[in-house]
């Protein structure tokens, strides 16, 4: 059996305007996965469960092996946490921070701190408040990596720096997962970064995870293909394409399984197929939230 | 030796403050020396100084302690330490009513060694003394305790101007109290039974908003 650092099931967290639907998550040890959805999606609700920061109504979590929320404190002993919306003390020094975190963990690597100081071009003597947003998302890492957790918990850490800054945190986590027993959740709506980065991709939307796999299988079962069609010439429904949109003669049909056969069930309908295209993770987001949202729109009319 | 999470948060939090707590003692020296000059003014001035000092040292350490771990979201790194939300609140609790003692003992201490040290003056002021010491420390358990609970600013704010409104009737009342004012005037300390009751009632009610705070910390589900 797989170790699992993180197992959601059933879990669920009901707002007054939004709610977590049923959430079934799993990251296997050793894996980087990256989840993302549009703002509102459910990310931070779902890390803030995860951490055991807000209760769910219903369902059961466990990270490390640890259920959440009620054993917290003894999984936050391995879990590294970090979110966009997290801040540092103004008036004290990035060292006034590290010697806070190394009075707690008794495995704060302190070679490893003075490394990623170097590496993130940070002083230890400066005050927070004198940093840059990205000199501030580099200095929370730093506190979080050098404790050395077995699991990252990244909730948009990435959001607001510029490429440079971005390139330097996604090798430092590429660097991290060295360690085979490390494990991270990457949550973000940038695409970019967590194809960058992760074995495995969630797709959240609308408090529902809407789908979750490995990446490669992601890249490779997505197609997008561009046909002409003649006029009278319909265009079938076929099973792994989830959507086509025709302007005229020509319509651009998005396959969620491609296989060949698809291909050639167009040909033999009459259209022409023009190109079949791989999709970036991002043109898959894309699709899949619209895919999605149409589907559930329709169950609920 | 690593500490555990509590006493780093605490210290920590002590160690943020130095500063203001510094400043609160110096002032409140500052405030018994000015009685010290001698006269009605240097004293009327001298002792509203002092009050002045605890009070507002009360006023601003929740905020500063406790609403603005929210309100500066540095609440998010504090509760991505191995700490439950129940240690979070005994952390809170003991770092902001200990930075709060340290100079409210201080100053109570210098104020007796003060009344004390003039011999010949009316000692029985002191338990007329430690009942208005009292209050600006019930006013900021109050304002510590709404803080914790409410995690909002403007509840803060409004248990602070109530309580800054409750310390003036409560003070006239108080002078008011026929047996209170006359043994204000006596040479010896007067322990009557209308100053323990006012002195227990005090203390009865800090140890109930503490324990108050620490309740409806219990029941919280969501903490972030």
């Amino acid at each position: 059996m797989t170790d699992l650092a993180i197992k959601f099931e059933s879990v669920g967290k009901k707002y007054r305007y939004f709610t977590l639907e049923d959430i079934h998550l799993q990251v296997p040890a050793g894996q980087i996965m990256g989840l993302i959805g549009p703002n509102g999606a459910g990310k931070s609700t779902t890390i803030r469960i995860l951490m055991g920061l807000i209760h769910q109504d219903h369902g059961d979590v466990r990270v490390l092996g640890h259920r959440m929320p009620v054993e917290q404190v003894a999984a936050k002993w391995d879990i590294g946490f970090a979110s966009e919306d997290m801040r540092l003390y103004e008036a004290m020094t990035l060292d006034w921070h590290m010697r806070f975190i190394r009075s707690i963990y008794p495995q704060w690597d302190a070679a490893y701190a003075q490394l990623l100081l170097k590496r993130f071009g940070l002083r230890a003597e400066q005050k927070i408040k004198g940093l840059s947003h990205g000199q501030r998302v580099k200095a929370t890492l730093l506190l979080v990596l050098a404790r050395r957790p077995r699991l990252l918990v990244l909730d948009e850490p990435t959001t607001g720096l510029d490429p440079v800054a971005r390139h330097e945190i996604l090798r430092e986590l590429t660097a991290v997962m060295n360690d085979e027993g490390r494990s991270i959740l990457f949550s973000s709506h940038n695409t970019q970064d967590v194809e960058q980065i992760s074995d495995q991709i969630t797709f959240i939307d609308r408090g529902r995870v809407i789908d979750s796999m490995d990446k490669e299988a992601y890249l490779d079962r997505w197609r997008r293909l561009r046909l002409e069609a003649p006029s009278g010439i319909a265009l079938p429904a076929l099973p792994g394409v989830i959507n086509i949109r025709q302007t005229g003669r020509l319509a651009v049909a998005t396959s969620n399984a491609f296989v060949p056969g698809i291909a050639s069930a167009y040909e033999n309908s009459g259209a022409r197929v023009q190109t079949i295209e791989n999709m970036t993770l991002e043109e898959i987001f894309v699709a899949k939230v619209e895919h999605s949202r149409e589907e559930h729109e329709e169950v609920g009319a | 030796m690593k500490r555990s999470v509590v006493q780093a948060m605490i210290l920590s939090d002590w160690q943020r403050h130095r500063t203001l707590l510094l400043l609160s003692i110096v002032s409140g020296v500052l405030a018994l020396a000015l009685i010290q000059v001698g006269g009605e003014i240097p004293f009327i001035l001298g002792a509203t100084l002092f009050f002045t000092v605890m009070i507002v040292f009360g006023c601003m350490l929740p905020p500063s302690n406790i609403i603005n771990e929210r309100k500066k979201q540095t609440l998010p790194f504090l509760m991505s330490l191995p700490i439950s939300a129940m240690q979070f609140t005994t952390a809170k609790i003991v770092s902001t009513v200990g930075l709060f003692l340290v100079p409210w003992l201080a100053l109570v201490i210098a104020a007796m060694a003060f009344i004390v040290g003039h011999r010949g003056g009316p000692q029985g002021i002191i338990p007329v003394v430690l009942i208005l010491a009292a209050a600006p420390f019930v006013g900021f358990c109050v304002i510590a305790g709404v803080s914790l609970v409410s995690e909002s600013e403007g509840a803060m704010i409004a248990a602070t101007i109530a309580t800054n409104t409750s310390y003036g009737f409560s003070w006239y009342l108080l002078v008011r109290n026929p047996v209170i004012r006359a043994d204000m005037q006596s040479r010896e300390i007067v322990w009557s039974r209308e100053v323990l009751t006012v002195l227990s009632a005090e203390f009865a009610v800090i140890v109930l908003i503490l324990g108050l705070t620490f309740f409806l910390q219990s029941r919280k589900r969501d903490f972030l």
